[in-house]
């Protein structure tokens, strides 16, 4: 007890909360007063207008849709696009036939059996008959493999040879020859064999036959866009389930688990596979649904997909390459731009002198000839320099969130699902900057003097190790690395916030989007083989806070036993 | 001088040594301080700020031990409750106002913000910078931020003060006020150690001093009665003036006189047995020899010639 009736032993621990308060203010202030402190901010927040700049440069042109099955060319050149022509049945390879143009319809025929082998009238007739005609139509020709006859007509009547000259059998498939007016009734007799149009009674002989019908009126169909037969076909649950009768909205609201890999997949959204076998559809893949896509997945990884005929086996460019760019931007900011770039340089300006450099201007003989123990001082200093630099990395992650979810694909204005994985991002870099933070200040601690090249060192390490967890994050050498569980942990974060992810990544590998997002993203390795996402990211963060608290007992045992001249 | 003393003293050195390397700081030191201003003088490197340091708990003791209020400083900072600390360094946070400085290291005794506001206010007012409070550390002179760096260590209002050459390098008038400020607050009650190497500066606060050389003790007690032993051996009175040899003669029939000489034109040196006793009688030969004088020097009246005598005794 003193003077004064206090205790000794209450007045260095206690009161840590105003202590605390005093020395993370101060720090702040410090760390404000300095030009490196703005010069490293200020490169962050460029580096992110960078991205963001890129970003939306991608965002406005690599959604350029591919039609992978080619039906949106119009190939014979009538205006149709492919699709559209498989709809209404018309050949797109026929610039004659195309949806509305007129189309010949069978009315009869008279065959070798028939007993009455006339028949009369105003018809397209084919086949090889004595026809009487009242009325011909010389305009009906076509090309000569269409077996149209060739009335070779100069002026007014048709010059044919005299059918006296010929015997019957010698008459060529397309051709007609004249018998003239035998009855005297003022109508020409032709012996016609092909296609001809015309009103008058055509008698069969024995054993030849004939058919006729008519051509219906031209209607016009206005022409599909072709777009509309590009992006035929998202390739989603969703679209699946409208064939087992679930309401289209309400089953895009999520995709059933069960559904995501193996199943079936996709809608002929086009119709051009449902118009086949008299609109029963096809069933190539023979899974018993028609038109769809067949997905086949062994232990989470697509290994085969089927598609029926005429139904688009590709996604539609415009919503996945839209969703996976856009996955991959925020996977790739958050692991290089914030774990890597930030969580690195940050600390190494902020952090390395938080308590050397108080040795070095000669103000720490201010701060220990105060009550604090020397370990509460590093403490303080670090949560001083966290806020700064953690408020700092919250508020740009979120910034970065905003923006790029305005911009991004989605119905929403933003995208909502997006906001975890941002805060995520943000809590594993902050996690970052306290575990680099502490170790960098225990370098600066033990080696006043070559500390900052520790520090380069153990950074080229990390920015080492980090890169390789990127890309293989189950080699574990990588593990012995402060970045490596910094990314597990977003890695985890994104899986638990967008848990369609590893569909998406299938499916980018499985399509060739090469959209990136199974580079820069892989499932979480660390889940003590539950695969669960929130054990990996618990291990994550306890591996992120016993990696800061060593390092802050380092520096403290370093501290404590530290002689200050 | 136990530890086990309800009341144990603010300061207990208990044969106690420093090096560093093969260079000693402090030798065999034991020293108990408890109350009122104490000097600690010594020329530069015999130990003090050593001394200060260890006090501190910024480094740790070779061998015995150092106590404040009965803890041991190198492992337990809770002493500092009550321990204000000028340190030698000149360093400060440049950019805060004196008010936010002191304020800010005030918190660090656990004060709320309010609080520490208000005793900072309140003791730069006690040292003499009320006016200059809202200005940046920066912009200050010398004496200034050694007074800042005082009203720092005394905001909590603390039992020991050390003050580590709180008057180095300040101007005649900072050095004035700095003086008025310790012995303001040794008359207080406090414990305040105060270091110097210079006698004149020691002698203007205290009586009380602890002499270090080369890391000894070389003499602790009563400045005056140390002085009056320092009085009795050969000083010397350097007189400037018009005509030294009538001076002389003046002077040669005084008691505490024994010898002249004359060093340089228009310089008469006076020996003596008794300084103060020759001092006494100085102004009154100096009416009567009716001369200009110009300047009157006491060369032997320093710590060096102080030293050399107590070493010598010391032998």
């Amino acid at each position: 007890m003193d003077r004064k009736g206090r205790e000794l032993s209450e007045t260095v621990w206690t009161r840590m909360d105003r202590k605390a308060a005093a020395i993370i203010e101060l720090t702040m202030r410090q760390l404000r007063h300095r030009i490196s402190t703005w010069v490293v901010l200020g490169v962050g927040v460029l580096l992110m207008v960078l991205l963001l700049a890129f970003y939306v440069d991608s965002v406005r042109e690599s959604f350029d849709p591919i039609d992978n099955d080619g039906d949106s060319f119009d190939e014979d050149g009538d205006g149709y696009p492919m699709g559209q022509e498989r709809k209404y049945g018309t050949p797109d390879w026929d610039a004659e036939q195309y949806p509305g143009a007129s189309v010949f319809v069978p009315e009869s025929d008279i065959d070798w059996n028939d007993r009455d082998r006339s028949m009369y009238g105003n018809k397209s007739w084919e086949g090889t008959a004595f026809f009487e005609a009242s009325w011909i139509d010389y305009d009906y020709t076509g090309n000569w493999w269409d077996s149209h006859v060739d009335w070779n007509q100069q002026g007014g009547e048709p010059e044919l040879t005299d059918c006296s000259d010929w015997e019957l059998e010698e008459i060529l498939y397309t051709n007609a020859c004249d018998f003239g007016d035998g009855d005297g009734d003022g109508l020409t007799t032709y012996f016609v064999s092909g296609k001809w149009k015309g009103e008058g009674t055509a008698t069969v002989p024995d054993s030849y036959y004939l058919s006729w019908g008519h051509w219906t009126e031209r209607t016009y169909i206005e022409p599909d866009p072709p777009e509309m037969y590009i992006n035929e076909d998202g390739i989603d649950c969703f679209d699946g389930l409208i064939l087992r009768g679930v309401d289209w909205e309400e089953s895009r609201v999520d995709c059933p688990s069960e559904f995501r890999l193996s199943g079936s997949h996709g809608f002929d959204n086009d119709g051009d596979c449902l118009s086949l076998n008299e609109g029963n559809g096809d069933d190539d893949n023979r899974n018993g649904i028609e038109c769809d896509v067949q997905w086949f997945a062994t232990n989470g990884v697509v290994t085969g997909i089927e598609a029926d005929y005429l139904v688009d086996e590709d996604p539609d460019e415009q919503e996945y390459i839209g969703e996976l760019g856009h996955r991959t931007f925020v996977i790739a900011v958050g692991k290089m731009a914030f774990v890597i770039l930030l969580g690195l340089f940050i600390p190494m300006f902020l952090s390395l002198g938080l308590v050397r450099d108080e040795t070095e201007n000669g103000t720490l003989h201010l701060l220990l000839s105060k009550p604090i123990h020397r370990a509460e001082f590093i403490i303080y200093r670090l949560i001083g320099y966290l806020a700064i630099s953690g408020s700092y990395v919250i508020a740009l992650s979120l910034v970065v969130g905003l923006i790029s979810s305005i911009l991004g694909p989605g119905e929403g204005i933003i995208r909502l699902a997006d906001l975890p994985v941002w805060i995520g991002i943000g809590a594993a870099t902050v996690l970052v900057l306290a575990a680099y933070g502490s170790m960098f200040n225990a370098m600066g601690l033990i080696s006043p003097k070559y500390g900052v090249y520790l520090c380069i060192v153990f950074g080229i390490w990390e920015f080492m190790m980090g890169s390789f967890s990127i890309l293989n994050p189950n080699w574990s050498i990588a593990s012995v690395s402060i970045s490596h569980w910094a990314l597990q942990m977003i890695d985890a974060v994104v899986l638990l916030a967008w848990p369609d992810t590893i569909q998406w990544a299938e499916m980018d590998s499985a399509f060739e989007i090469d959209s990136g997002l199974s580079v820069f993203w892989q499932p979480p390795v660390h889940t003590l083989g539950t695969a669960s996402a929130g054990v990996a990211l618990l291990n994550s963060l306890l591996v992120l806070l016993v990696v800061t608290v060593a390092w802050i007992f380092i520096a403290k045992s370093v501290f404590s036993r530290r002689e200050i001249m | 001088m136990t530890t086990e003393n309800q009341n144990p003293p603010a300061v207990l050195i208990d044969q106690v040594s420093k090096w560093y390397g093969q260079i000693i700081g402090i030798n065999d030191l034991s020293l108990a301080i408890d109350g009122g201003v104490t000097g600690i003088l010594g020329p530069n490197g015999a130990g003090k700020s050593t001394l200060f340091k260890l006090m501190m708990g910024r480094i740790k003791p070779s061998q015995g031990s150092v106590r404040l209020f009965g803890v041991d400083p190198w492992t337990n900072t809770s002493p500092y409750r009550r321990v204000g600390y000028v340190s030698e360094s000149e360093k400060l946070y440049e950019w805060m106002t004196a008010l936010d400085f002191v304020t800010t290291l005030a918190r660090l005794h656990g004060m709320t913000r309010e609080e520490a506001t208000e005793r900072s206010a309140h003791v730069l007012e006690f040292v003499g910078l009320s006016d200059v409070m809202h200005k940046e550390l920066g912009k200050f002179s010398k004496g200034m931020r050694q007074r800042v760096k005082i009203a720092h260590a005394l905001v909590h209002d603390p039992d020991l003060i050390i003050l580590d050459e709180p008057l180095h390098g300040c101007d005649p008038l900072a050095r004035t006020s700095i003086m008025s400020v310790i012995r303001e607050m040794g008359k207080q009650g406090k414990t305040i150690l105060v270091s110097s190497h210079i006698l004149e500066e020691i002698e203007r606060i205290t009586e009380q001093i602890v002499i270090l050389h080369n890391g000894r003790l070389l003499a602790l007690g009563n400045l005056h009665a140390i002085r009056d032993l320092l009085d009795k051996h050969p000083h010397r009175i350097l007189i400037n003036c018009e005509d030294p040899r009538s001076l002389a003669s003046l002077f040669i029939s005084e008691d505490p006189v024994f010898g002249v000489r004359f060093p340089r034109d228009g310089q008469l040196e006076i020996q003596t047995n008794n300084l103060s006793a020759a001092h006494s009688v100085l102004p009154s030969i100096v009416v009567k020899s009716n001369q200009k004088i110009t300047s009157i020097e006491n060369p032997d009246d320093n710590l060096d010639s102080l030293l050399g005598y107590l070493i010598k005794e010391g032998n």
